[in-house]
């Protein structure tokens, strides 16, 4: 009951990510500017850092961020212990920011609770896309966010995944749920090689061995519905021994 | 068990030899003391030749000149009795001997001595021929036995053999009993030690120098262990360390220089070379983490995931991955995998498997700047698989196929950098071998041979 109430009040006090407070805990200040900078850049405008963990706590009881970028090593601490404080305290979503690469360490970040870890060095991009996911499913988690899907057009035909209708010059086709599974799946990834592994993951929640044929079968199908010529595909297009690639999609 | 049999037969088996070959030499000492023996008694006559050689003419017996020197020359004496006890012949007779004798006296020399001469007896037609030796040159005894005794012998000869014979066999086995006993807590503490435990043994009894030296070596090789761990342990560490305090560093650098490659404000020639920054820190960031995962393999200090991996589809999704980040036209990379290598799995860690296969990949594409066909193919043994990656690309050189096929130091930074080392090095870690070769056709081959945990 209380975690749907903090949704709520976070939903009534933000509009979107970007007013989220952001603490950020690193010793390095040349770091800690730079990191400032890039997150002011992307748009986040309320940021604060620490640079250590005395200083960590003090303001987040001081300021109560709404996401929190923590250093594993600190002059004071470690990171995970100062996150499980910190957790102790409220569900305030965690990003890793280390320097430390071993698998234990991400895997014990990751296992106590952290929404992300990141190694460094990292790009800017990297960070920004990594936080934007993190505070997007903390605080807009799929329920609340725009369930729309997408509408697309190869050619001259017109797909939409909200109905899995498909108007093609041919007449106005259903597709069924697999086809819909692997044709969102082909989207998702559109103008890139999607194996028949994870294809077969999507629709049958396993690997290709075994349903090879299947899936050329439903691929035969979803081709004769959306590809002019099926036996000449144009837009999903066999890579041998690979997948299917899902090309000339036109976004509308 | 097994060693024990073994000491035990080998005893067993010499102390038959002994025993056999002790026998050879008793019988063929006996042989010939008997030989030697007759050949002493025997001279060059008998008492029988003598007997029969003594003739008589006219009533004269006559005895040829040599034999009548023979006996002299041998200190013997000889003489016939006639049947009634006096001597009718004589030839050398001693003082002492008596001229004429009783029944009684006669039935005692013939059997012993007479006056303490030796002496032989044999029938002469006119009585009775007797050879005297000198005194105390012949030693007799009569010899008498119950007939019974004397049939038994053939029994009890072989069978007093045969329990000689198995006495020393008894003997060979209780002796190899013991040795067994003795070496065994060393053979232990020999194993124990091949497998780097301590070893501590009891340095009593006939062995305890040996143990004492095992003891020795023992904490000797501990003490090596130790020293090698440490050292092994303070490069990892000091490896992690500095890489560590680049990362910080790098970030700064990688991170401005991303920024200022995509600023709008700068020239485009000023935006390539931020970008040529970006670029090569995410190359020095690679070497880091390569160089981070070589020592961390070489030292077995990277924990193993031991996960079941199909190969088939991460040999899939590593290629569309290569493909899908925008691989220019001028590579190709093929898949060849028939239908009984699809569901191939094998033990370990995903991603490392994924890093030592995208590894030879990138490899074959670095070197071949102006474009190649990649393979990639699996293939099903017995019990195992074999997953190569090939290119007809430049192939190695001789030099660098030896420095990869038979690295001389384990972390080796020559030619082709770690990617290749973190090859071996991972598929080592998964109980396989990776062999590199070059192609008749041009280009090369990486074969890496990985155990397959569902061997149906």
């Amino acid at each position: 009951m209380s975690h749907i109430c903090a949704i709520m009040i976070v939903v009534i006090t933000m509009n979107d990510i970007f007013d989220c407070k952001l603490l950020m805990v690193d010793d390095e200040p040349e770091l800690r500017r730079m990191v400032s900078e890039i997150l002011r850049r992307e748009g986040f405008m309320k940021v604060i850092s620490a640079a250590g963990c005395k200083e960590a706590r003090q303001l987040f009881a001081s300021e109560k961020p709404d996401g929190v970028i923590l250093d594993v090593s600190l002059p004071d601490g470690d990171g995970f212990s100062l996150m499980r404080e910190f957790r102790a305290m409220s569900a305030v979503p965690v990003l890793f920011l280390s320097a430390r690469d071993e698998d234990e360490n991400r895997l014990l970040g990751l296992g106590l609770g952290a929404d992300d870890y990141i190694t460094k060095p990292f790009l800017p991009r990297e960070l920004t896309l990594r936080l934007r996911a993190v505070l997007s499913r903390a605080y807009f988690p799929v329920i609340l966010r725009r369930t729309e899907k997408p509408v697309f057009r190869l050619g001259e035909t017109e797909i939409d995944l909200n109905s899995g209708m498909v108007s093609a010059k041919a007449g106005l086709f259903t597709l069924t749920a697999k086809e819909f599974t692997l044709l969102e799946k082909l989207y998702e990834n559109r103008e890139k090689i999607v194996t028949g592994d994870s294809l077969c993951r999507a629709a049958w929640g396993d690997n290709l061995y075994g349903y090879e044929n299947t899936l050329m079968v439903h691929i035969r199908r979803l081709r004769e519905k959306i590809e002019p010529e099926p036996s000449a595909p144009h837009y999903l297009i066999t890579v041998r021994g690979l997948g299917y690639k899902l090309t000339g999609v036109e976004d509308k | 068990m097994k060693s024990m049999m073994k000491i035990l037969t080998r005893y067993v088996l010499s102390a038959t030899g002994v025993t056999l070959i002790l026998l050879v030499i008793n019988f063929a000492a006996l042989a010939a003391w008997t030989v030697q023996a007759g050949k002493i008694a025997q001279k060059d006559y008998s008492v029988s030749q003598l007997a029969d050689s003594l003739t008589k003419s006219d009533s004269v017996y006559t005895l040829s000149e040599s034999l009548k020197n023979k006996i002299k020359k041998q200190n013997q004496w000889a003489m016939l009795l006639s049947d009634d006890g006096n001597v009718i012949w004589s030839e050398n007779l001693p003082s002492d001997v008596p001229l004429k004798y009783s029944v009684s006296d006669v039935a005692g020399f013939t059997r012993w001595y007479l006056n303490g001469y030796p002496v032989y007896v044999w029938r002469h037609p006119d009585g009775l021929f007797v050879l005297g030796s000198k005194k105390g040159s012949v030693w007799k005894h009569d010899i008498e036995m119950p007939q019974k005794v004397m049939d038994n012998t053939l029994v009890w000869v072989p069978a007093v053999l045969i329990l000689n014979g198995a006495a020393a066999i008894l003997l060979a086995l209780l002796f190899g009993m013991r040795l067994f006993r003795s070496l065994k807590p060393l053979a232990r503490g020999i194993e124990d030690m091949a497998e780097k435990r301590t070893v501590e043994l009891s340095t009593n009894g006939l062995l305890g120098d040996l143990a004492a030296g095992i003891n020795k070596t023992s904490a000797q090789l501990a003490k090596q262990e130790a020293a090698l761990n440490k050292r092994d342990n303070a490069r990892t560490t000091w490896i992690a360390g500095v890489s560590h305090d680049i990362r910080t560093p790098l970030s700064l650098i990688m991170g401005y220089a991303s920024q200022l490659e995509n600023d709008p404000e700068l020239p485009q020639s000023k935006r390539e070379q931020a970008g040529i920054i970006r670029r090569q820190s995410q190359r020095i960031k690679t070497l880091i983490n390569d160089l981070n995962l070589a020592s961390k393999l070489e030292y077995d200090m990277q924990p193993l995931r031991q996960d079941s991996v199909a190969l088939a589809p991460l040999l899939r999704i590593i290629a569309a991955d290569f493909l899908n980040s925008g691989l220019s036209g001028s590579y190709s990379i093929n898949v060849a995998m028939d239908e009984s290598v699809q569901n191939v799995l094998v033990t370990g860690d995903e991603e490392l498997l994924r890093r030592a296969v995208s590894n030879l990949i990138t490899n074959s594409i670095r070197h071949n700047p102006k474009g190649c066909d990649i393979k990639v193919t699996l293939e099903k043994g017995f019990g195992n698989c074999s997953l190569s990656v090939s290119d007809n690309g430049v192939g190695f050189t001789h030099e660098m196929l030896n420095n990869l096929n038979y690295p001389k130091s384990s972390v080796e930074l020559k030619n082709h950098g770690l990617g290749l080392t973190i090859v071996r090095q991972i598929i080592k870690a998964h109980g396989g071998t990776t062999e590199f070769r070059n192609l008749p056709e041009g280009g090369c081959t990486i074969v890496l041979c990985l155990p397959v945990s569902n061997k149906d």
